[in-house]
């Protein structure tokens, strides 16, 4: 049997009925792949919107990276600042004489400087509170730039708008850029499997080890 | 085109194939899974720099070095571990359980007060309502100025379990003074009996100290080295040298006790005694020394009073030690009364003559308790009869610290009328002429009292007979607490002003106990605090300029911190060392008779560094003969006892003749027909049983054989538990004349068949949900008789009765 | 780096010294406090409490006044094998859900709370009792402000989970940090030391790298003195014990007779 041996009347029933089955199947495909991501993540801006490449002019150091750990430091015991405290923005920052006239430099003078209030800003790229991932090995030890697996967040004028995903909590920046899970650069996706990667990669099979990152 | 139901269908199982073609059922799956592992009721610890921070920790006597560990988040700074410190000579090595967990003493919110209250409830409900401090203060410094103004001062009651010399002791028992109470009443401790023992036979109420470290031969009269007793990061910490299995230098330790305790077990060898028989025990074994001609000459021909008999100035002949230890000590008479074969007697007594720094340590148990006097002489006389007194490696009499002493307080004629008043709980009176305070005679007395005010201290949990007491606390009016915690006494308090946690303020270590060598501690803030409390030492400087006059008078300081500075100066005077190189123990220093460089320029270098490090320390110099004794030497025969002795009837000893004015035996145990067991409380090292709380975190070292949910275990002996047809956690009532308590039994070995073990510790009323209702308290039902001679309650040793329940 | 599979670089491992042990329990709060260990209002419930290191007494069974009693305190053993010749721990062949591995730089048996699925494989496969299933959610409930002592180096764990001691890795992480950031590769014996090690007042403990000729660890374990706990399953723990005391070493296992050899006691110096 055929589908010309059909009658017409039932023929054309069917041929509607694909046609519901493919706006179905399409309609999925669009709240699976443009829907879903945007309603999965929320967004959130900067408390201040900080202007990483005025500050790399201004901070010493000779390579980037030791430009970057100007404030991004390490701690002597060699726990890894992370993002500065406002004390570190202290040292060049002077309420009594601001460096220029930009008004995200009024802000943090006045709103948390002068209250010694910290500023709550979003981690792009912190690992859940089950992993441990010491930068000290990577940046001192195995002398991997900054921009390897940041990219060019150092460089750029504008913060990123922070997105969280909703379910799990964590920043886009960790669980995957790509929704597909389709990753261009190593600062798209920092799940467990791309450190595996890049360990392996980097003849380092031992440190795939569970206890190496996880706490 | 027609929505119909087959094409609806068809819409869906094409979306539902079509989802399959994108992330989303993946992706979902997981975060979801990633969720799973994040349930916001977990909590996240807040990351940040880490440091450290030195401090000493000041929860009991001890002072052992510590450091805190801690982590500056983003919304503060946080202590997230407690460790030894390995700079400090008390602890060269680790410290305490309780110390080791406290953090959580500090963190627990439900354990402690807040901020000043108000009772809001019944007594007892635990109710309280916030008020300001203002508020707190002025109405404790209106109910005084009420109670002076009727001219009652001496109603005011302040108990303080500081320790003694302290600070904070010192301005409350000023403050007390200067209203013109004579109540001012310390928790008594083994330290106020050493310090009667040292007024009888060396003159001078002075603190005893033993030079461990360096004796090679320790008789220890049930003293529970490894549970708690001193300072335990120092003993254990020796006690671990003297374990090591290659050292060569290892004292033997003999312990003497009923019970076969940690202690007991990993000592050399353990002398099972009937308890309450160490002071037969001693004069046995000094019985055997003289009998043999094994004492030191030396010493006891030039240091010492009253060994041979003597003529005295009225021209009487007295009996000297000598004689009576020889006449009434025999080993055959010592082994009946102690129960130790007369060959271990003999033995033991060769062993500890022949030792060349051999001494014998006393005070029971943890040493939290007050000890019999006549035990402490006779154990005393034993070290002088071998020569061990203030001698390297034996047991050393100094005087106390040298800080500075505050003047006179300003009275004026309601205090000096206040204070021509008796005593409320007969101490320095006919009946207890030595000792300073017996806190658990107040129970008597509370009908007379008006206000007590409490200061780190829980009376209602930690003195003999808690019953009684807690009746007694229903008749005072007015009760005021100190206390940062919601303690068993609090819960009774009428208003809490509660003082920090300990490493939220600035506080003394005065001499850790029992340390060979003076040492001064000072903690320092090590965490700002994170509540509305105020340090103790502050209040009562701000209480006593609320009530003004003569009282404020007395107060000239700003806060507690000048008076400490203050008194501080005296160190600086005496000299000594605020520098310690870890390298160097201190008590190698006193072997060696080296002295400790000082490591200060001048007294305002001293101040910050003890500020900062928490230490000053000296090296004594020992082998001093001269004692302040009316003889000059020391004394077998007390003349200062003798003077009493007119007294003696009144205040209970039943010796008569020259023996009652020299170390001696007389039975202490009370009698009481149909209760035939004796019940002997026992601390333990892993459980607080003073006034501070134990952190929950110690609860996990407990056995369920100690305590299972809301029950503690009493250890029997397998014999006892057979005669009473007791099987293992069997539910019991232990109850003596006060009273009764319910627990189950555990069988062991470990413990006499006449005698019923309970930990103490346990069965608190206050405090929170990890503490509260757990187990049983002791004493509650501790009934002893009274020390003849101090008048504390004989808290060893209580007759009981088991019935199953 | 090179190294044959299954041969870890470092094999940390413990030496306690039960003649030292006075069993006053500060390395179990030591390490629940370390490590981030709840404490539930009852924990006289031994067999669902968590205490990664277990004080457990044990008496000599004579009669009074002949009773001796002695402690042993019992971390997890950080096991070898599995008792049939297989290179790893009884616990880590049964895991279905790899959450616990031998990790190859340092010989710890790594457990990952948050890949656990809680199936108490694992705690019925372990000779030692050495694991422990969360069966309540961490305890620190909401205003009560005990989270505030929370270390951020170890995860809190959930409800459903099994953990065990972990030699403290994260102390181990701490310890390779601070001597990257002073360029050192290596580790010196005393960076790295357990929160229990570096509690006990009696100094009962040593802990080192059983790998390496000069650590203290590798001599004690030679002592006449060192036995394991039920060393005839063959699980190879990495964790000793050291005693002076015939009838403690009996303990440890089943002992045949001719089995144990004597060792001299505590020698006495007098």
């Amino acid at each position: 049997m055929t589908l010309l041996s059909i009658p017409k009347e039932k023929a054309k029933d069917w041929i509607e009925g694909i046609c519901f089955f493919i706006l179905g199947f399409i309609g999925a495909l669009i709240v699976g792949w443009f829907l879903f991501p945007m309603a999965l993540y929320s967004e959130h801006t900067q408390p201040i919107d900080f202007n990483h490449a005025i500050h790399l002019e201004n901070v010493e150091g000779d390579t980037l990276t030791e430009k970057c750990l100007y404030c991004h430091e390490f701690y002597e015991d060699g726990t890894f600042a992370g993002i500065p405290r406002i004390e570190k923005c202290e040292d060049c920052h002077d309420p009594e004489s601001p460096m220029g006239d930009s008004l995200e430099e009024k802000k943090f003078l006045t709103k948390y400087q002068a209250q010694e209030k910290e500023i709550p800003w979003y981690h792009y790229y912190r690992q859940p509170p089950c992993v441990y991932f010491p930068h000290i090995s990577h940046v001192k030890m195995a002398k991997i730039a900054c921009k390897t697996c940041h990219g060019d967040h150092g460089t750029s004028e504008l913060l990123p708008v922070y997105q969280e995903n909703r379910i799990s909590g964590y920043s886009r920046n960790i669980w995957g850029k790509h929704i597909s899970g389709y990753k261009e650069h190593t600062w798209d996706r920092m799940k467990m499997d791309d450190c595996a990667e890049c360990h392996t990669k980097k003849g380092h099979e031992e440190f795939n080890s569970c206890f190496t990152c996880h706490k | 085109m027609k929505l119909n139901r087959r094409n609806f269908i068809l819409s869906l199982a094409g979306g539902l194939i079509g989802i399959n073609f994108t992330p989303l059922p993946w992706k979902l799956m997981d975060d979801i899974s990633i969720w799973t592992q994040n349930w916001p009721w977990v909590p996240v610890p807040e990351r940040g720099r880490f440091h450290y921070e030195k401090t000493v920790c000041t929860l009991c006597p001890g002072g052992c070095g510590i450091k805190v560990r801690k982590v500056d988040g983003i919304s503060g700074n946080r202590a997230v571990k407690i460790e030894g410190r390995t700079d400090y000579p008390v602890n060269p090595l680790g410290i305490c359980p309780v110390g080791m967990g406290s953090l959580q003493l500090l963190y627990d919110e439900s354990l402690r007060f807040t901020g000043p209250m108000k009772r809001g409830g019944m007594r007892g409900s635990g109710e309280f309502v916030n008020i300001s401090w203002k508020e707190g203060i002025s109405l404790l410094a209106k109910k005084i100025n009420e109670l002076r103004a009727k001219g009652k001062p001496e109603s005011i009651v302040a108990i303080d379990g500081n320790r003694k010399g302290s600070t904070c002791s010192l301005l409350i028992e000023r403050l007390i003074k200067a209203i013109g109470s004579p109540n001012y009443v310390r928790i008594s401790n083994m330290e106020d009996t050493y310090e009667i023992a040292c007024k009888l036979m060396a003159g001078k109420s002075s603190p005893v100290s033993f030079d461990l470290e360096n004796s090679d031969y320790i008789l220890s009269f049930g003293c529970a080295l490894i549970d708690g007793w001193g300072s335990p990061g120092r003993i254990i910490n020796a006690w671990s040298m003297w374990h090591d299995y290659n050292s060569k230098e290892k004292p033997k330790i003999v312990q003497i006790e009923p019970k076969a305790s940690d202690t007991a077990s990993k000592a050399a060898e353990w002398v099972a005694i009937r308890p309450g028989t160490e002071a037969a025990f001693a004069l046995g074994i000094a019985h055997v020394i003289v009998k043999q001609g094994l004492y030191n000459k030396r010493f006891v021909e030039n240091c010492c009073f009253g060994f041979k008999d003597w003529v005295g100035s009225d021209g009487q002949i007295h009996t000297g030690f000598k004689n009576i230890l020889l006449k009434r000590y025999s080993p055959d008479r010592v082994s009946s009364i102690t129960g130790v074969p007369k060959e271990k007697i003999i033995s033991l007594a060769k062993e500890f003559a022949k030792a060349k720094r051999p001494v014998a340590i006393f005070g029971k148990d943890k040493g939290e308790l007050p000890g019999s006097i006549f035990e402490y002489m006779a154990i005393m006389a034993l070290n002088a009869l071998v020569g061990s007194i203030n001698r390297i490696g034996g047991l050393l009499i100094q005087d106390g610290l040298p800080l500075k002493d505050l003047d006179d307080p300003v009275l004026d004629s309601i205090s000096r009328r206040g204070l021509r008043k008796d005593r409320l709980d007969d101490a320095g009176t006919e009946k207890a002429p030595f000792t300073h305070s017996i806190a658990e005679a107040i129970s008597e007395k509370a009908e007379e009292i008006e206000l007590l005010m409490i200061f780190s201290s829980n009376p209602l949990y930690t003195l003999p007979n808690t019953k009684a007491l807690r009746k007694a606390f229903g008749k005072i009016p007015f009760i005021v607490t100190f206390s940062p915690f919601l303690d068993d006494s609090a819960m009774m308090a009428d208003l809490a002003l509660p003082d920090h946690v300990y490493l939220e303020k600035i506080d003394e270590v005065i001499w850790p106990t029992g340390l060979q060598y003076p040492l001064y501690g000072l903690s320092k803030p090590v965490i700002s605090p994170i509540y509305n409390t105020k340090h103790t030492g502050d209040v009562v400087i701000q209480i006593a300029k609320k009530i003004g006059g003569s009282v404020a008078k007395s107060f000239p300081w700003s806060s507690f911190e000048d008076v400490v500075k203050y008194r501080v100066r005296g160190l600086y005077e005496a000299g000594g060392s605020v520098k310690y190189n870890a390298d160097k123990p201190v008590w190698e220093m006193i072997r060696k008779r080296e002295k400790p460089e000082k490591g200060y320029s001048s007294f305002s270098d001293m101040w910050k560094k003890i500020k900062e490090n928490g230490l000053w320390f000296d090296v004594p110099d020992y082998n001093k003969c001269s004692f302040s004794t009316p003889s000059g030497k020391f004394e077998f025969f007390s003349h200062v006892l003798f003077y009493h002795k007119n007294k003696l009837k009144a205040m209970g000893v039943t010796a008569r003749n020259d023996e009652a004015f020299m170390p001696h035996y007389e039975s202490q145990e009370l009698k009481v027909s149909g209760y035939e067991l004796k019940m002997i409380p026992y601390g333990m090292i892993n459980l607080s049983s003073g006034w501070m709380p134990s952190p929950p975190f110690v609860y996990k070292t407990i056995f369920d054989n100690q305590l299972l949910k809301e029950d503690s275990f009493v250890d029997i002996n397998p014999k006892l538990a057979k005669s009473l047809k007791l099987k293992q956690a069997d539910r019991v009532i232990l109850s003596s004349p006060a009273g009764n308590i319910k627990v189950r039994v555990n069988i062991t070995e470990t413990v006499p068949p006449d005698c019923v073990y309970i930990p103490m510790g346990f069965g608190h009323t206050g405090y929170d949900e990890f503490i509260r209702g757990k187990g049983a308290n002791p004493n509650e039902i501790i009934l002893g008789r009274r020390d003849p001679v101090s008048g504390h309650k004989v808290w060893w040793s209580t007759p009981v009765k088991i019935v199953k329940l | 780096m090179k190294h044959e599979h299954n041969k870890p670089l470092h094999r940390y491992g413990m030496v306690i010294d039960l003649d030292k042990c006075t069993g006053c329990g500060t390395c179990v709060v030591a390490c629940a406090s370390e490590n981030n260990v709840s404490v539930r209002p009852d924990e006289s419930d031994k067999k669902r409490f968590i205490s990664w290191m277990q004080l457990y007494m044990i008496t000599n069974g004579k009669e009074y006044p002949y009773t001796e009693v002695c402690y042993i305190p019992r971390p997890c053993m950080h096991c070898e094998e599995d008792g049939h010749g297989n290179p790893h721990p009884p616990c880590v062949s049964v895991c279905v859900a790899t959450a616990t591995r031998v990790d190859i730089n340092t010989g710890i048996v790594s457990q990952i709370p948050t890949r656990c699925i809680g199936c108490r494989y694992c705690q019925a496969a372990c000779p030692y009792h050495a694991r422990y299933f969360n069966w309540w959610d961490a305890y620190f409930p909401k205003g009560k402000g005990l989270e505030r002592y929370l270390s951020p180096e170890v995860s809190v764990r959930m409800r459903g989970v099994v953990e065990k001691c972990t030699f403290c890795h994260h102390r181990y992480m701490r310890a390779k940090r601070k001597a990257e950031a002073e360029g050192r590769r290596e580790l010196k014996e005393e960076e790295y030391i357990t929160a229990c090690t570096e509690a006990c007042p009696a100094g009962a403990i040593t802990f080192g790298d059983l790998n390496n000729p000069k650590h203290k660890v590798s001599q004690l374990i030679k002592s006449d003195r060192a036995f394991r706990l039920l060393e005839r399953l063959n699980t190879k723990p990495k964790v000793y014990y050291l005693s002076s005391k015939e009838w403690v070493r009996r303990m440890a296992d089943n002992y045949l007779p001719e089995e144990l050899k004597p060792v001299k006691p505590l020698a006495l110096r007098r």
